[in-house]
């Protein structure tokens, strides 16, 4: 089960994204929805599907389960990186109407669950996930925000700067560790 | 040696004690930071960067040495051996609160016969080194690789301001960085050297 976490400055570029996969259990969910799909879809997506999850999955056997090692090359990441976009007017649609910082799901995409978490910085943290996390997604959300402030006292650092600390980094994936 | 270092200390914490003003540590973080970072916008060189704090430095330590006098009763220091400790125990400690730690360089072999009197460490070429532990100028700051590779000294005010100060006491010192945790060493460390004394001038015009 795989976790993918973006960091967006007020001008929607982003900062920041890290994928981390979670040694938790996988609900065996993942591998019936690869039946489910519509055959048109599944070019695109059962390399999602069977790379990241790697659950059952004749292709790529060589993979186990919550592994670090990064699976599926490019083909995958682009329909994340596209997922996430398209969050993007969900959340703004959610903001118009009330201002909370967790906004637990905006946005459901085939297995894909995006949840977002809007800093009162306008700065924005999109997650996506597999399974429903709602606690630790949020505990996950106010470190990644604690960390981010101490990123943002940096004098190098402006609203706007990838960022590109090791510690940061670090940090963050001891965070989703804890977590996710 | 007429006072010793915990005298040193202990008159370091009561001047620091005894200041009514006190700044925010956090704001006094920041408005560095601003500062380091527009120096950089504007002079783009990391070495003119370097030197510009340190004429800023320099110019906050002909001023500071007045107010340190005033307040401490530390007389005039007999080597400069006790001025590395002064500096570290009393300077440092009144001022921000903090106390590195000084460590003597070891005295220069004379260049002529010295004859008893004078001892070694008032000639030229002695040396202390001040190691700091924590830093309060650098507290949020991680610096970027191209700082990093451009060779920023980032709290090199400091390095100014011993200068600026040392030199209205009628000593010409060299201060500089060897080595800063935000670079990457294990320790941020100063050293300052003495180049000469000074003598002391009479101003112009008073014959």
């Amino acid at each position: 089960m795989s976790h993918h976490l973006f960091i967006l400055s007020p001008s929607d570029t982003p900062l920041y994204e890290l994928t981390h996969y979670s040694s938790k259990p996988v609900p065996s969910t993942t591998s019936p929805l690869a039946a489910n799909l519509p055959s048109w879809s599944t070019s695109a997506f059962a390399g999602t599907l069977t790379a990241l999850s790697g659950a059952s999955s004749t292709a790529q056997t060589h993979n186990t389960q919550g592994g670090p090692v990064r699976m599926g090359g490019g083909k995958d990441r682009h329909v994340i990186q596209m997922v996430a976009n398209a969050s993007l007017d969900a959340i703004e649609e959610v903001m118009r109407k009330e201002s909370v910082m967790y906004l637990k799901s905006v946005d459901k995409f085939n297995e894909w669950t995006v949840s977002a978490f809007v800093t009162p910085g306008n700065m924005k943290f999109i997650l996506l996930h597999e399974s429903r996390n709602d606690d630790g997604i949020k505990s996950f959300f106010h470190d990644v925000w604690e960390l981010y402030v101490k990123t943002m006292l940096n004098p190098f650092h402006t609203a706007h700067t990838p960022i590109r600390s090791g510690v940061f980094d670090g940090r963050v994936r001891a965070s989703a560790k804890k977590y996710l | 040696m007429a006072t010793s270092s915990k005298q040193f200390k202990a008159i370091g914490e009561d001047i620091w004690k005894s200041r009514a003003e006190k700044t925010n540590a956090e704001l006094f973080a920041f408005t560095y930071g601003a500062l380091v970072v527009q120096l950089i916008q504007d002079y783009e060189d990391y070495d003119e960067v370097n030197k510009q704090l340190e004429k800023m430095g320099y110019n906050i330590g002909t001023r500071l040495i007045e107010d340190f006098l005033a307040k401490s009763s530390v007389g005039r220091c007999s080597d400069f051996r006790e001025v590395g400790e002064v500096v570290a125990k009393v300077g440092f400690k009144s001022f921000l609160n903090i106390s590195p730690t000084v460590i003597h360089g070891a005295p220069p072999p004379p260049a002529s016969p010295v004859i008893g009197a004078s001892p070694q460490s008032l000639l030229g070429g002695s040396s202390f080194t001040l190691t700091f532990d924590e830093n309060p100028l650098a507290e949020f700051v991680e610096l970027p690789e191209e700082v990093l590779e451009g060779g920023l000294w980032y709290s090199n005010v400091l390095c100014g301001v011993l200068r600026g100060a040392l030199e209205m006491v009628q000593m010409q010192v060299q201060a500089v960085f060897i080595s800063d945790v935000l670079r990457g060493d294990e320790s941020t460390e100063i050293r300052v050297t003495l180049i000469k004394h000074l003598e002391e001038e009479v101003p112009v015009g008073d014959d």
